[in-house]
């Protein structure tokens, strides 16, 4: 299964090692400043962020991980992206300037035929070619390019009906889409690289440690910590289960990668209500094992992992520090 | 027709490298007549070695050919007709009932398989038949009947669909004794009245004993034995098999031990009884 979110990798680099308050805080300031940087032309801001993004890039190095493992994770948010950066292109217009360059394109009888053909060239090449997400990039850039060339080579191109435009970059749109894109990458990293580094006890412990505060104002944070920890461990028994269940509804002759749309639902209904009922049951069987250990919710108990804040976590926060006063001083001149 | 292992092995992408879970095993298994046990410690490989029976999994190394259908093959073969011809009883079967009715449950595998649906009913009225769960019961919920009940409804769901092979992944696990005699006589009684072949994973020596013909020995991934039972527990080897001895082996073991009986193949009761009478004489 391709579920990145969650997936800790044991380590022993220096973001293994820091304290989890510490990257949590680090984690949510960084992702703060990305989101600050205000989306314009001045350079100081183009500078900001695209340094906050080798910034964000750079960390992996840091931790020890495998680039390709990092980026492997941005795949599912692909299309996303590719898709509002075309979208910022076509709609931020604005009048006062002019645009870098002008595309005549059409939608005609012509170029919807070839596009029908090279989506149906893409999806059926799909299933062989290794670098697919090159493939679709192409396969997006194709659907621009074969508008252009209906409407600049074949001169008949308006048969039956067209429906010409003009595809005209404008400097905002371009600026724009490309903070978009920057941004999403950034941020996505720097999320995967706290869950790639620091195991579910830690992130839990670290979470629960952070919303001490809120109990102050009553705010049950130890039922929070517990659900979270509950949920988290679930997970793996989860995908467990349900690839049980799904290898025994597959003897019983349920083909899950072949079927039809109603057939498929079927499918699904087969795999849920089994996997319902099997959680249901471990969740009782947990509680009931938890009760007889003593647990009792709300109730003080010892707490096992003690942390302590080091010389190098300080250092990693006010790096993460010095970079939002920095951005808050060059953009908001106070 | 039959099932054949060339060679065969299969490797777990594990965090840095490769877990063999089986490797080189070599195995005929013919479509009638047999009833094998294949034993083994847990993690020797005996669940993955039996999902390969029925193509849910795929030889990473070797060849297997079911009943006609050569494997690994390409990636995009059909298989799910093995899923017919050789069923695949997997552990705590109950697990996988989600219908609304015990006869729409038993009937799922069948209508997979696209029967009529009058057919895929006829069938699955037979297959309760066989696991014994009477008729009146065929409109109920299968979650309102007791463990054992839903253990048999979901033993039916794989009976209707009219397999030549069948195949259990230790189908005697969580019963208590009474329920585990019933369970295994009803597995004998197929085995018997259609000559099916059965091939059955268990941990339990005294069922081994009592029913299987074949026995199949998984060591870390290797078959370390494969033959008939009475050979297998006057094996010399025996002890590195870590496996138990059945039950009257076991007291007859003691009584060599300790009393000096000589020593024999007694694989019931009967036979432990018949032979310290003839000692004693």
């Amino acid at each position: 299964m391709n579920i990145k979110i969650g997936q800790y990798i044991a380590g022993d680099s220096i973001l293994h090692r820091l304290d989890p308050r510490i990257k949590i805080m680090s984690m949510i300031l960084l992702i703060i400043a990305i989101f600050l940087i205000p989306v314009n032309f001045l350079p100081k801001n183009i500078i900001w962020m695209v340094s906050l993004f080798v910034f964000s890039l750079s960390i992996v190095y840091l931790s020890g991980i495998r680039m390709g493992k990092v980026l492997q994770g941005l795949k599912a948010i692909v299309f996303l992206m590719t898709f509002t950066f075309i979208i910022q292109l076509f709609t931020i217009q604005p009048a006062g300037e002019t645009p870098i360059m002008v595309v005549p394109m059409t939608l005609s009888l012509i170029s919807i035929i070839s596009l029908v053909v090279l989506t149906f060239f893409y999806h059926y090449l799909k299933p062989n070619i290794p670098w697919r997400t090159t493939w679709f990039f192409l396969y997006v850039f194709m659907i621009f390019l074969i508008q252009w060339l209906v409407r600049e080579f074949i001169p008949n191109y308006n048969l039956v009906f067209s429906l010409d435009y003009d595809f005209s970059i404008y400097p905002s749109g371009l600026i724009r889409g490309g903070f978009i894109f920057l941004r999403i990458i950034a941020v996505m990293v720097i999320a995967s690289l706290l869950t790639f580094t620091t195991s579910t006890i830690e992130l839990n412990d670290g979470l629960e440690s952070l919303m001490k505060p809120l109990r102050i104002i009553k705010v049950p944070t130890y039922i929070f910590s517990m659900m979270i920890s509950l949920t988290l461990r679930s997970i793996p028994t989860l995908l467990v289960e349900t690839d049980k269940i799904m290898k025994a509804q597959t003897s019983r002759g349920a083909d899950f990668n072949e079927s039809t749309l109603r057939q498929k639902i079927g499918q699904i209904i087969a795999l849920l209500i089994p996997v319902f009922v099997i959680s249901f049951d471990r969740a009782d069987d947990l509680s009931n094992a938890m009760e007889a250990r003593g647990y009792i919710i709300g109730e003080p108990r010892t707490k096992l992992d003690v942390y302590r804040i080091k010389f190098k976590d300080i250092f990693i926060l006010s790096i993460v520090v010095l970079i939002m006063i920095g951005l808050l001083v060059s953009n908001f001149a106070l | 027709m039959d099932i054949q292992f060339k060679e065969v092995g299969y490797a777990y992408k594990g965090f840095k490298e490769l877990y063999h879970a089986i490797n080189n095993i070599n195995l005929k298994i013919d479509q009638t007549g047999e009833f094998i046990a294949i034993v083994g410690q847990t993690g020797s490989g005996k669940s993955t070695l039996v999902q390969h029976l029925n193509a849910l999994m795929r030889p990473t190394s070797g060849k297997i050919n079911i009943l006609g259908t050569e494997l690994p093959g390409k990636k995009k073969l059909k298989v799910n007709h093995l899923r017919q011809k050789v069923g695949l009883v997997f552990q705590f079967p109950e697990y996988q009932l989600f219908e609304i009715n015990i006869l729409k449950d038993v009937a799922f595998g069948p209508s997979n398989f696209k029967e009529t649906r009058a057919q895929a009913e006829t069938y699955a009225k037979e297959a309760l038949k066989i696991v014994g769960i009477s008729p009146t019961l065929y409109e109920e919920s299968p979650f309102r009947i007791s463990g054992g009940q839903m253990r048999r409804v979901a033993i039916a769901g794989i009976l209707a669909m009219k397999p030549h092979i069948l195949v259990l992944d230790e189908p005697t696990r969580g019963l208590d004794p009474q329920g585990k005699d019933d369970m295994m006589d009803m597995f004998y009684d197929i085995h018997l009245t259609e000559n099916k072949t059965i091939v059955m994973i268990s941990h339990d020596m005294d069922v081994v004993a009592k029913y299987a013909k074949r026995i199949i020995v998984l060591d870390q991934g290797s078959i370390v034995y494969d033959g008939p039972k009475t050979e297998l527990f006057m094996h010399k080897d025996f002890d590195k098999f870590h496996l138990d001895y059945p039950t009257p082996m076991k007291v007859l073991n003691h009584l060599h031990e300790t009393l000096g009986y000589p020593k024999k193949l007694v694989l019931s009761n009967e036979a432990l009884l018949k032979h310290l009478k003839e000692v004693s004489k």
